[in-house]
């Protein structure tokens, strides 16, 4: 059974659609992530999953069950972290996450346990005192996500959950939610750090304008889309008839910065640099370096984005 | 444990601070023990159903009404600090519905006005202690008084806090609002000695009615003018309550 099962789900807002007949199954146990320009319809999609708002269009199952007929059955069996900051401000650290356990209603004695723990995990022991409205927005990111870990679940939604967070503590919060998944959780995580996601998820779904452009793991998305190569070169000095030496060479796309630098990118990197080298060696030109940059997923979000846009 | 008592838990920790708290009692204390003695040489007796009272007792029970008020921002203060700091969300997307938060919020600001009024009644005390006259009547009328009212201003500031955003709109609009309540009414001074146009604004401000209730049901002064006007608590309450949850459950996200 799929954790969460959309079908042609749409959303609009007068003539705008934010959601635009979009079709997803997300298995449990895994970290799906949810990748897409800003206003691409990532937190839209996310309010629909976690029943915020209602759908214009379609149907969706979560955890097996209607969202649209039993909202609150399903929200009695997830976990929101959303993008916008959510504080109380006058609670300190350790009483807003009391309070949040004890609204979910976690047994007092539970919930004494389960903060002490997560003041440990997330680093906030020493700001455990100090009240929301006095903490940094990195440290107040962390004591939302920690809180949502106050309570039990079986699906997580975390929209963006580490803007504000500095790198060791992004990537603590990373490793934390990994081995939390090996726990049995399914984790719903949008972003736009393409590194998180590559880091993080099994399963990627890319959505721009609404709609779903492609959906599968990161390494399937690398061979599909990834055959091309990036190789930079650099000149040891400016040469004017650069452009002119290399505007022959067939199965590439050539951009010349500054007259030094040389990016090239193709499908056939191989033959390519061959060919470049060729032309360098018969003029004597030196080069000062040279590297070949393996594909990531940012370029390959990137790819997929420009050519979603080319087709509109 | 119950979402709605869970949600009040909630309500009221975040609510209590010290602020609140010098807000809630120091203030009406001032008012009470500092102006209700001071004016008392220039007010010397005010008429109240078959009574004379002296001007610190008339205020002294006037200040619960007052107080009922303003603990009732509460609730708008929390609603708008939930929709500002991202907690009314956060609270729509784990296992509560709307109705949960309004129903609390309800519960919160019952519970407060209640709780005001009773702290306030305890320390007037002293000072409207010859002229009290409660009985099985007169004391279901001043928790009536105490929950309608609530209901009513609780249910306004929630309507004001729906439509506005930002913290300056919200202050400058709940002060006046609150601010013309407040004067505007008998809880300072007997309505039947100012002049007629002012009169008749008194009578269009809730606080008045909700003021003559609470005095009615401390003194023992129960009239047909005193039920007619537990009517229209009643009935503004009521629409103020259907406006303010119809708001609610339309606000988007």
């Amino acid at each position: 059974m799929s954790c969460i099962d959309v079908n042609h789900l749409s959303k609009s807002y007068g003539s705008i659609k934010a959601v635009d007949d979009i079709v997803l199954s997300v298995k449990p146990g895994i970290v799906f992530g949810f990748l897409g320009p800003n206003g691409a319809g990532k937190s839209t999609t996310i309010k629909l999953l976690t029943t915020l708002i209602s759908p214009s269009k379609g149907s969706l199952k979560i955890l097996g069950i209607d969202a649209i007929e039993n909202p609150l059955e399903i929200r009695h069996k997830i976990g929101v972290v959303l993008q916008q900051p959510s504080y109380e401000p006058t609670l300190s650290v350790e009483k807003a996450l009391e309070k949040y356990g004890m609204m979910w209603d976690v047994p007092k004695t539970q919930r004494k346990q389960r903060m002490e723990q997560l003041l440990k995990d997330f680093d906030l022991l020493e700001i455990r005192k100090k009240r929301n409205e006095d903490l940094s927005i990195g440290q107040r990111r962390r004591v939302q996500v920690a809180r949502e870990f106050m309570h039990d679940m079986d699906l997580l939604f975390l929209d963006e959950p580490t803007v504000g967070l500095d790198p060791s503590a992004r990537r603590k919060l990373l490793d934390y939610l990994k081995n939390k998944v090996k726990t049995g959780l399914t984790i719903f995580y949008t972003t736009h750090i393409l590194t998180e996601a590559e880091y993080l998820c099994d399963e990627i779904a890319i959505i721009d304008k609404g709609k779903i452009v492609t959906v599968d793991s990161p390494e399937a998305l690398k061979s599909k889309f990834g055959k091309e190569k990036t190789i930079k070169i650099h000149l040891l000095e400016k040469i004017s008839k650069i452009c002119s030496l290399l505007e022959g060479i067939s199965d590439c796309k050539i951009n010349f910065e500054s007259g030094t630098n040389i990016v090239i990118h193709s499908e056939q990197s191989e033959l390519v640099l061959l060919k470049v080298l060729k032309i360098l060696n018969d003029n004597e030109i030196e080069i000062e370096d040279l590297s070949a940059v393996p594909t990531n997923l940012e370029e390959i979000f990137l790819k997929m984005v420009r050519e979603n846009e080319s087709n509109n | 444990m119950n979402p709605i008592i869970r949600l009040v838990n909630r309500n009221i920790t975040i609510s209590l601070n010290p602020g609140f708290l010098i807000w809630q009692v120091i203030f009406p204390l001032i008012y009470i023990f500092v102006a209700g003695f001071a004016y008392a040489p220039l007010i010397q007796n005010v008429p109240f159903g078959t009574k004379d009272l002296d001007y610190p007792a008339f205020l002294a029970s006037g200040m619960i009404g007052f107080n009922i008020m303003n603990s009732t921002l509460v609730s708008g203060i929390i609603i708008w600090n939930d929709r500002r700091h991202g907690m009314f969300e956060q609270i729509m997307s784990g296992p509560f519905t709307r109705s949960h938060y309004i129903l609390s919020n309800i519960c919160t600001i019952g519970i407060i006005g209640l709780v005001s009024a009773s702290l306030i009644a305890l320390v007037g005390y002293p000072v409207f202690f010859e002229s009290i006259e409660f009985s099985l009547i007169t004391i279901p009328v001043i928790v009536f008084g105490a929950i309608t009212g609530s209901v009513l201003f609780g249910s306004l500031a929630s309507i004001i806090s729906t439509r506005l955003r930002s913290s300056e709109g919200f202050n400058v609009i709940i002060n006046t609002v609150f601010l013309f309540f407040a004067f505007v009414s008998s809880a300072f001074y007997p309505a039947d000695n100012v002049p007629e146009p002012l009169r008749t604004a008194f009578y269009l401000n809730p606080l008045t009615y909700l003021v003559d209730v609470i005095r009615a049901g401390i003194f023992g002064n129960i009239t047909e003018f005193i039920i007619l006007e537990m009517l229209v608590l009643v009935g503004i309450a009521s629409t103020l309550f259907i406006v303010a949850s119809k708001l609610l459950t339309k606000l988007d996200f």
